[in-house]
């Protein structure tokens, strides 16, 4: 597309073929950020591309700011966990605003993140850091005599978290202390948090000059298997409580712009407890769902969102009415093996003969016994649907739960 | 043909996921060319989708412009319709992998589309298009008439049904009288080649019998040439005419007079020997004639006097190969048994006593097994074992390497069957009982127990009994040469060949390609030394005396290289119309290829004996990469002249040598001439 020179030149911190090709068509100069590996691809189709290797930060951190200065870039948007304190670092330069990375080590630090949200006032479950497995054993022992329960009932779980990592990654949950051996040592330090009993779901908003301009629910079906949006009505009559919770956390992480992306328990009682937030593009392909139910590229929204020079016209325009401006549902079913054994791929025929199933993206298997699942985000791939009905949506990808794609 | 009962109450399911379809085809359409790939997914699950359901093909075809020219085909061989290979459906159409099977499907339906005048391509025309899908069909033809095998629905499920779909749609636009004279063309080509596995020939030509049988299939005009194929199979003679069952047929034998035994054995000879097909008959024939005399034994293989004198000279090994050979299950070794008298190889010292030694052979319980997975259970493994060994001491070139990369196994086999055959023998003997064949390499002794792995990862079923049995040892054995060869300077084949496959071959060596760089050197030398070895204008006119080894650089119709693959070479000859013609044997199961530039091998026609490919001296010369040659044969480099050599390099470097061609060398091409 014809870019405009009134407009931003924007910076992609990681590597998405999906956000490239929003880039590319969309009014904004664009430079992809990548490792080397990405050299050639980018030469081949060409891109606008700069190396770098993303590792620690460490005193080469200014180059990559300097050079994208140099360019003539306006603001870096970070794609994933991992580029997210790369982004502050860079954007502290490029908008001469120091406070940036500290923020954004706010938000890669879950640890942090919660004791900040603490301090804003929102509620948050009992969370503490474990450095060792003894610290894992005496938070759940805690846990368990503060819900008031006798030796013998069975514990209410624990969940477990590295600080640092995006999502599910990582992501345990502990019942007796007996599990805590399964732990492996170079997992710690992680946090862990009580188990809260409610409906979890996640929020995706798009935000400039402080304020939201696009907000999404995103139901889980079952945390770590489905999701889809837009939300059930069941989910969505929270909407205007769930909007309070996110400028309430736009205001305590001192959020001007940008994208976030948090996750929240709603218990039976109507009460909002924050879970975690990223500063980043959801996983799970929520952006890919999102223009399959609305239409609108919800990359290009966040080029929107991050760019100073976007105008408030523009912004308005560009989004949709939550909900109501919705074609239909779009939701996806990530899909693990159920069998200890499995030698190949076999589509179930309801599945694929549903009128909601769209497509998918699972491979055949590459090794005939399926690793033991220790921990959540290990998929073996994606089920996408596109339909009209949000309860038949739910009951279809939970129904998916019980089908053997592997067999 | 079933599709059409179901048709209404399914079109809403049809409908919709044509419209999912049709959205993910648009997205395609307009994704820049870097983002295509991350939108081929809902079109390869949608258009799975659209072609499960009745009427899908149709629909499919109707949208074929659209969806070829949203990109679903870029980057593929696909995407050139006219290089493409009808063959090579059989595989594509079968595999498990469901983006295999739906991208060849749609190419069908777009070709299917263009056939029918609807679709104007730029690549290929009506004609070829029609041409193609017409070969397309007469090779899947299974798919059309038979219901999944089990083995099918283990490995494609619903993709099975999928595949069915779309023939019946194929059939019914083309026409099934299309069809049926192409795959009887078709079946006649390959006979000509005389394999030794026929089964699947079999298969068809039954499936032809069916569709002929059928009144709801209007074959019209065609069809007739099928007429020999069938009678071969189901009724040759005047007492099977009409296909009675082979216990109606013994009972039938025991009533006749020596003249309609006569009668009888002298159709069923003309049958085998037209077609190289052994009706079930036939094999209750000769078993029959056993006790009534060695003439007619003789009439019903339909010997010629070699054959004869050598029935009478070992007349006792031939009754005993016939009563451990010859069921109706295995008729093929009826005709291994013909042409192997005919060969007169019997009369070779040690043939004869390894024979018998085959004959009471007592076979390891692994190679039992082997061959009731491959065989199933009908006869003795010894009797399948002991066909096999008749097929191909009697038809040497009907050797094929079937799906596996062990072109080399089969050439050697091949080679001895036709060379060595006692040899053979003992290959087979090892294998069978003793689970091990022991070779040796530069004097160091290399057993198949002891090697680790073969060329082929999976051990092959789809062979004929001998390589069935023999081609895992070989295999590991010509790997382990190879392992041997490792950090010599140049090509392994140099040293390999020759151990492999016999004193015959040359130890003298050529290569005109660069081990290192893949570059080609020193190509005049190698071309001229070539001409000097073989061609008989320069080596003194001495025909070829044994089979050598060759390394050919193959090619596809499009005359890009595919890979290296082994030959034999095995006579240079003047062909009917005087054109100097190189003979050569393909382990692979068709030798009729189109290997690009023109260059396209024959099987028939130009002097070849059965089983034999043959190329025009300068066609062959411009695929070879690898000969030997007796290096005590003083060849002096043949003064062929410029022009013949400059043809011959031109063939090379529009085909195979095009990237191979040295920097120093592009430019001499370069410059003005």
């Amino acid at each position: 597309m014809e870019k405009s020179p009134d407009k931003g030149h924007i910076a992609l911190l990681g590597w998405s073929l999906n956000a490239i090709e929003a880039a590319e068509n969309f009014d904004r100069r664009y430079v992809v950020v990548a490792p080397d590996w990405a050299e050639e691809y980018c030469k081949e189709h060409a891109i606008p591309y700069v190396l770098w290797n993303f590792e620690r930060l460490n005193d080469r951190s200014m180059e990559i700011a300097e050079t994208l200065q140099e360019m003539g870039v306006d603001v870096a948007i970070p794609l994933y966990e991992e580029t997210v304190e790369w982004a502050g670092a860079i954007n502290s330069v490029l908008l001469d605003n120091p406070r940036l990375y500290g923020q954004a080590l706010l938000l890669r630090d879950k640890a942090l993140m919660k004791r900040r949200a603490q301090l804003g006032g929102i509620r948050v479950g009992i969370f503490e850091e474990a450095h060792d497995k003894e610290d894992v054993i005496r938070f759940l022992k805690r846990v368990n005599q503060t819900l008031l329960k006798l030796d013998g009932d069975p514990n209410d779980p624990i969940h477990l978290k590295a600080f640092d990592k995006a999502g599910c990654l990582g992501h345990r949950v502990i019942r007796t202390p007996d599990e805590v051996d399964t732990i492996p040592e170079e997992e710690f330090p992680v946090l862990m948090e009580s188990h809260l009993d409610g409906w979890e779901f996640a929020v995706e908003a798009w935000i400039h000059n402080g304020k939201i301009r696009f907000l999404n629910i995103s139901e889980y079906v079952t945390l770590g298997y489905s999701v889809f949006v837009p939300a059930t009505p069941e989910l969505e009559r929270y909407r205007e409580s769930i909007t309070r919770q996110i400028e309430k956390l736009i205001k305590t992480f001192d959020i001007d712009f940008g994208f976030v992306h948090p996750e929240y328990f709603v218990t039976s009682d109507g009460e909002m407890y924050f879970g975690e937030v990223a500063y980043r593009p959801p996983g799970f392909k929520v952006f890919e769902l999102l223009e399959r139910a609305y239409g609108f590229n919800a990359y290009q929204g966040l080029i929107l969102s991050f760019d100073p020079k976007t105008t408030e016209q523009e912004i308005t325009d560009f989004f949709p009415r939550e909900v109501v401006d919705a074609k239909g549902v779009a939701g996806c079913f990530g899909v693990y093996p159920r069998r200890r054994v499995v030698s190949r791929l076999e589509m179930p025929e309801e599945t694929e003969d549903h009128p909601y199933f769209e497509s998918h993206e699972l491979t055949a298997p590459l090794e005939e016994t399926v690793t033991k699942r220790t921990a959540f985000g290990t998929h073996w791939g994606l089920l996408y649907f596109f339909g009209d009905d949000p309860h038949t949506m739910r009951d279809l990808l939970k129904h998916q739960e019980e089908l053997d794609f592997y067999v | 043909m079933t599709s059409h009962d179901e048709q209404a109450p399914d079109s809403a399911m049809l409908d919709a996921a044509l419209a999912k379809l049709d959205e993910a085809v648009e997205i395609l359409a307009n994704a820049r060319d870097f983002a295509k790939p991350g939108k081929l997914r809902r079109v390869f699950d949608g258009a799975r989708k659209v072609m499960l359901q009745p009427g899908g093909c149709a629909a499919i075809e109707a949208r074929a412009q659209a969806i070829e020219a949203a990109g679903i085909f870029d980057g593929s061989d696909w995407a050139q319709p006219q290089i493409l290979i009808p063959s090579l459906t059989v595989h594509s159409l079968k595999s498990p992998e469901s983006d295999t099977v739906v991208l060849e499907a749609l190419s069908e339906l777009r070709l299917l589309a263009v056939a029918q005048g609807r679709y104007e391509h730029a690549l290929i025309s009506t004609e070829q298009a029609h041409h193609y899908l017409t070969q397309v069909l007469a090779l899947n033809l299974e798919l059309l008439f038979s219901a999944p095998s089990e083995a099918e629905r283990e490995t494609q499920g619903r993709l099975a049904q999928l595949t069915r779909g779309l023939f019946a749609h194929l059939a019914e636009t083309i026409g099934y009288e299309h069809v049926i004279d192409q795959m009887i063309d078709e079946i006649w080509r390959i006979l000509q080649q005389r394999p030794i596995q026929v089964d699947a020939i079999k298969r068809m030509i039954t499936q032809i019998a069916i569709c002929q049988a059928n009144p709801d299939i209007d074959l019209g005009t065609s069809g007739q040439g099928a007429d020999r194929l069938v009678s071969s199979l189901f009724g040759a003679t005047q007492a099977s005419r009409e296909d009675p069952g082979v216990e109606i047929y013994l009972e039938r034998l025991q009533a006749m007079d020596s003249g309609a035994l006569q009668y009888e054995a002298t159709g069923f000879a003309r049958a085998m020997h037209d077609t190289g097909l052994v009706s079930a008959y036939h094999a209750v024939l000769l078993r029959y004639l056993l006790d009534q005399g060695d003439h007619l034994l003789a009439e019903a293989l339909g010997l010629s006097a070699t054959g004869r004198d050598c029935l009478l000279c070992y007349r006792q090994l031939v009754q005993a190969l016939i009563e451990e050979s010859i069921f109706p299950e295995t008729p093929q070794a009826v005709y291994g048994l013909a042409l192997m008298l005919e060969r007169g190889i019997l009369y070779q010292p040690p043939v004869a006593p390894a024979l018998w030694r085959q004959i009471g052979l007592p076979v390891s319980a692994w190679s039992q097994e082997r061959i009731r997975m491959a065989y199933g259970d009908a006869v003795a493994p010894r009797a399948r074992l002991l066909e096999g060994v008749l097929c191909m001491l009697g038809l040497p070139l009907g050797v094929g390497q079937g799906n596996n990369p062990t072109c080399q196994s089969a050439r050697a086999l091949s080679m001895w069957a036709y060379n060595d055959p006692d040899y053979l023998l003992q290959m087979v003997t090892w294998a069978a009982r003793d689970d091990e064949i022991i070779m040796h390499f530069e004097g160091m002794p290399l057993s198949s127990m002891a090697s680790l792995s073969g060329v082929a990862t999976a051990l092959p079923l789809d062979l004929d009994p001998v390589s069935l049995i023999v081609v895992p040892h070989l295999d590991r054995i010509y790997a382990e040469m190879g392992r041997r060869c490792v950090g010599r300077e140049g090509d392994p084949h140099r040293w390999v060949n020759p151990e492999f496959h016999g004193w015959w071959a040359g130890r003298g060596f050529r290569i005109n390609v660069d081990v290192k760089t893949g570059q080609l050197q020193d190509l005049d030398a190698f071309l001229r030394h070539f001409y000097a070895s073989y061609h008989p204008y320069y080596n003194g006119n001495q025909p070829l005396i044994h089979p050598q080894p060759a390394g050919i650089a193959v090619t596809d119709s499009a005359a890009r290289f595919i890979g290296w693959h082994a030959i034999t070479l095995l006579r240079v000859n003047l062909d009917p119309q005087d054109v100097m013609r190189a003979y050569f044997f393909n382990p692979n199961n068709d030798s009729g290829q189109d290997w690009g530039g023109g260059v396209k091998v024959s099987t028939a026609g130009c002097g070849e004996r059965f089983g034999e490919a043959s190329l025009p001296f300068e066609q062959f010369a411009s695929r070879l990469y690898i000969f030997h040659y007796d290096p005590l044969e003083h060849g002096e480099l043949a003064q062929i002249s410029q022009a013949e050599l400059d043809r011959v390099t031109d063939h090379i470097y529009r085909s195979w040598g095009a990237d191979r061609v040295p920097a120093t060398k592009l430019q001499a091409l370069s410059s003005p001439h």
